[in-house]
């Protein structure tokens, strides 16, 4: 146990720095509840310490959830931290979606985060119930607290083994004082963090019993698609609907802000009416833009204007044996979560209701405000929030589950989109996008070009390396982690008019595949072996560790299979060190087969061993598609590909074995859910690089090699 | 605009729809099964799937017209309380990330166990059938280990 000082005012109204950048509340105590809550709350509820757990009568914890499931698993992590320090048996443990409250803060999940963000929190309010519950046991048996614990949602008398529920003492507990400080768990005396305790969301997702945005059904719904410009930014300027509206249950067509919307009985018939509809657009600024002239302006960039990220010792000292240049470039991404764009969405009178698969509730709530009320309920809603007196909720936002994420849903367009059509109806709409416009009208994973400048001393040791990034959009890179006497990594961001956004490890997926397999190119130039050579330049201990044992895995140095290869790459995002070992078999035609990919990861205390280990294979797939599968192309404005038919993602037959190992320690629990996407393709590029001698040097490789 | 009756899960239900709507939408938004999802529309991710006489089928480019007195199933009908063979090897295996897909993988391998109920089943064969349901998240390692442990426990099953 460690002890730490609950500073009370710092426990009910903590501002942390959110990758938001918006102030987190995070916590507060039980008489500060809105009164709403409140009155709720002490019906069902006889203690409930703190914004983050209520304990019932019966027994039942309920944890409150800020984070989207988007199936990285955070609906059942955080309430583990949190059950950990309470001592409550796991099968105590409910869940209930957090409202959108003050006490929860500016509430989206991004960034690998949720973990990062709650560990301290979440594992306070537990302690804290635990202390009360402990407090209220002794005091019933008039012994010292210090001789009582807790355990498997019971109060435990050490002397005399007397013991009761937490059930029978949550009436007690609730009545004292909150206390002045909580003692910690140690990591060695964790029974819940580091197992697989079962997710609370798999059974629901077994038996189609399980809700997504898509799935909201309300009485007297209607339902909606939406056509944009097939030219990015583009406009409706004429529609003709005669044609659509006489297809059968379509009930009106509507023009929103850069979209045309449809509304029908059913989905089927707004879209069948979608297609029906004869728009002429104003096609805008961007109908010439095309992927050749979005690679010509960021090859322009990367000559001119650029910011230094990182920068170590003199490009220009002599010393350079042999040099190599190279460039890379990663086309655009598109995100196509299985679940296409949706959202439903009620205007009324009353204000707006809307209930989202978002991974920003504030966000969404935000959106609605702004598209989705009258002047008056507007000003309304903004005066009760200032106040924080919600004796109704002029907006309210519902979050489902979401049938993937991967950054997409941190975007709010399609919400933006529901209201506005709801507020032309007065009654509950289901907006769902068809895949196409799903990716069509994307924010997509950036195209970047990367110019790769490194050369080798005379004893074949790297002597300077110069990463320059072009991306469209936000540019961006972070340290190189091998110690390269000169080094230097600048980036240039281009204003493209293409949308952009986060997409599964967001920067790092460019800048490690570029880091990574150009490392090899240099290692072959000084002919050093891959692994070796990183084993002595990079400077993180817990980086070369995790390196080390995915080559140890693999057998790296040791012979394959006739034909097989290995490749590695190792890098640190969200706090998590991952290196993968991808295993290829190259067969008579010369074509690459993914046999295994070893990943080793190393993410602090773990929280859910069975969750690490399945959003490791996640990612190992999310990167194989990304390497493997289809780029976003544009031509005459317009993105190219339309449906899975020609944006393909991987599929079972391409699966290769996945073998995750775990380094254990105690360090503070890191990200899970995007770490290890960005070493898949660069290990990838490299074993095949091993296997052909020639680099891979553009994303997805099926494009062929750059010139 | 048609009438004609389905019989899913069981039961019979009147359906007026239009010639060319599609199974889908007919489960989806006339009967509120939301439990067979819409991926694409165009029968190439496999998240629509459900059973006709027990054959695995693409709902959403079947019209429902099609299927008129054929007994479908759904995932809500697959079985009661989750007791398929293949829905505990899933929840077993933690399979579901997102879960988005799963209807789709369910129904898929459930019609391929019954097609091919040997405990060798093998990864040529479960490839051949599942490379039809797509999965964002990267669910088909386990996916792939949960079709051999239903094939086991249906082996004991019986």
């Amino acid at each position: 146990m460690s002890d730490i000082k609950l500073d009370r005012r710092r426990f009910l109204k903590i501002s942390t720095a959110s990758v938001f950048g918006t102030g987190l509340v995070l916590a507060i105590k039980w008489d500060e509840l809105p009164a709403d809550n409140k009155t709720l709350l002490i019906k069902a509820s006889p203690f409930q310490p703190n914004a983050w757990l209520k304990i019932g009568s019966d027994g039942r914890v309920t944890v409150f959830v800020v984070e989207s499931e988007m199936g990285q698993g955070s609906s059942s992590l955080m309430p583990m931290i949190l059950a950990e320090e309470l001592e409550v048996a796991w099968d105590d443990i409910a869940i209930q979606r957090a409202p959108l409250k003050p006490a929860y803060g500016y509430q989206a999940t991004g960034g690998s985060s949720s973990i990062r963000k709650g560990w301290a929190t979440l594992r306070s309010a537990g302690a804290m119930a635990r202390q009360m519950l402990i407090q209220a046991a002794a005091q019933q048996w008039s012994v010292n607290p210090s001789d009582c614990y807790a355990e498997n949602s019971q109060v435990i008398h050490k002397q005399t083994g007397k013991q009761q529920s937490f059930a029978q003492l949550a009436q007690l507990a609730a009545k004292l004082p909150i206390p002045e400080n909580v003692s910690l768990k140690s990591p060695n005396e964790y029974k819940i963090l580091g197992t697989s305790v079962p997710r609370l969301d798999i059974p629901g997702k077994v038996n189609g019993s399980a809700q997504f945005g898509i799935d909201v059904r309300l009485p007297n719904m209607l339902f909606a698609t939406t056509v944009h410009c097939p030219v990015i930014g583009g406009k409706a300027k004429k529609i003709n609907d005669s044609k659509a509206k006489q297809i059968a249950g379509v009930e009106g067509v509507y023009k929103i802000d850069n979209a045309v919307a449809v509304v029908a009985e059913d989905t089927w018939s707004a879209m069948q009416a979608a297609k029906a509809l004869e728009i002429e657009w104003d096609e805008g600024a961007n109908k010439n833009l095309s992927s050749q002239q979005i690679q010509q302006q960021l090859e322009n960039a990367a000559k001119n204007s650029t910011r230094v990220k990182f920068q170590q010792g003199d490009l220009d000292s002599p010393g350079a044996a042999k040099t190599i240049n190279a460039h890379y470039d990663m086309p655009f991404q598109a995100h196509v979560p299985m679940e296409p764009m949706n959202c439903t969405a009620l205007v009324n009178d009353q204000g707006c209701e809307v209930w989202a698969p978002t991974q920003s509730p504030t966000g969404a709530r935000n959106t609605a405000e702004k598209y989705g009320l009258s002047k008056f309920n507007y000003y309304l809603e903004k005066i009760s929030r200032r106040l924080d007196f919600s004796e109704r909720d002029v907006v309210d936002v519902h979050t489902t589950l979401l049938g993937g994420g991967f950054g997409r849903r941190i975007q709010q367009d399609y919400v933006a989109e529901a209201v506005q059509i709801a507020r032309q109806l007065k009654q509950p709409v289901n907006l769902t996008w068809t895949r196409e416009e799903d990716i069509q009208h994307d924010f997509y994973h950036p195209y970047t070009f990367h110019v790769m400048q490194g050369s080798v001393d005379a004893n074949g040791k790297p002597h300077s390396w110069w990463h320059r990034i072009a991306a469209v959009g936000q540019a961006s890179a972070g340290q190189l982690p091998y110690a390269i006497p000169n080094s230097k990594i600048d980036v240039a961001s281009v204003d493209i008019a293409v949308p952009t956004g986060p997409w599964r490890s967001v920067k790092h997926h460019y800048y490690a595949f570029a880091q990574e397999t150009f490392f090899d190119e240099l290692a072959a130039l000084g002919k050093q072996d891959p692994l070796q050579l990183r084993l002595e330049l990079l400077t993180d201990p817990r980086m070369k560790k995790v390196l080390q044992l995915a080559a140890d895995k693999a057998q790296w140095g040791k012979p394959l299979a006739e034909g097989h290869f290995l490749g590695l790459a190792v890098h640190k995002s969200f706090g998590t060190y991952v290196a993968e070992a991808v295993e290829i078999a190259l067969d008579d035609q010369g074509l690459v087969n993914v046999v295994r990919v070893v990943v080793a990861v190393d993410c602090g205390i773990v929280i859910n061993r069975d969750t690490l280990l399945a959003q490791m294979e996640g990612s190992v797939v999310f990167g194989l598609s990304a390497a493997l599968k289809s780029p976003i192309t544009l031509k005459d404005g317009r993105v190219q590909q339309n449906n899975f038919y020609d944006y393909p993602i991987l599929k079972m037959s391409e699966m290769p074995k996945v073998d995750t190992f775990i380094v254990k320690n105690n360090e503070s629990p890191q990200g899970i859910g995007e770490p290890a996407v960005p070493p898949l393709a660069p290990a990838l590029a490299n074993a095949i690089f091993a296997a052909t001698g020639s680099a891979v040097r553009r994303l997805p490789f099926s494009q062929g090699p750059s010139d | 605009m048609a009438q004609f009756t389905l019989r899913i899960n069981g039961e019979d239900h009147k359906i007026e729809a239009a010639n060319d709507m599609p199974l889908l939408w007919v489960l989806r938004d006339k009967l509120n099964l939301t439990g067979t999802k819409f991926g694409c529309g165009v029968g190439t991710c496999g998240a629509c799937m459900v059973h006709v006489e027990g054959e695995p089928v693409h709902s959403c480019t079947l019209p429902a017209i099609a299927v008129k007195g054929k007994n479908i199933t759904t995932i809500e009908g697959l079985s009661a309380n989750s007791r398929h063979a293949v829905q505990r090897a899933w929840v077993a295996l933690q399979i579901p990330q997102c879960g988005y897909c799963q209807s789709g993988q369910i129904m898929t391998a459930a019609a391929l166990l019954e097609q091919n109920p040997s405990n060798q089943i093998s990864n040529q064969i479960i490839d051949s059938s599942m490379n039809q349901v797509l999965c964002r998240c990267g669910t088909y390692q386990r996916v792939r280990a949960g079709i051999k442990l239903a094939a086991k426990m249906m082996k004991e099953d019986s």
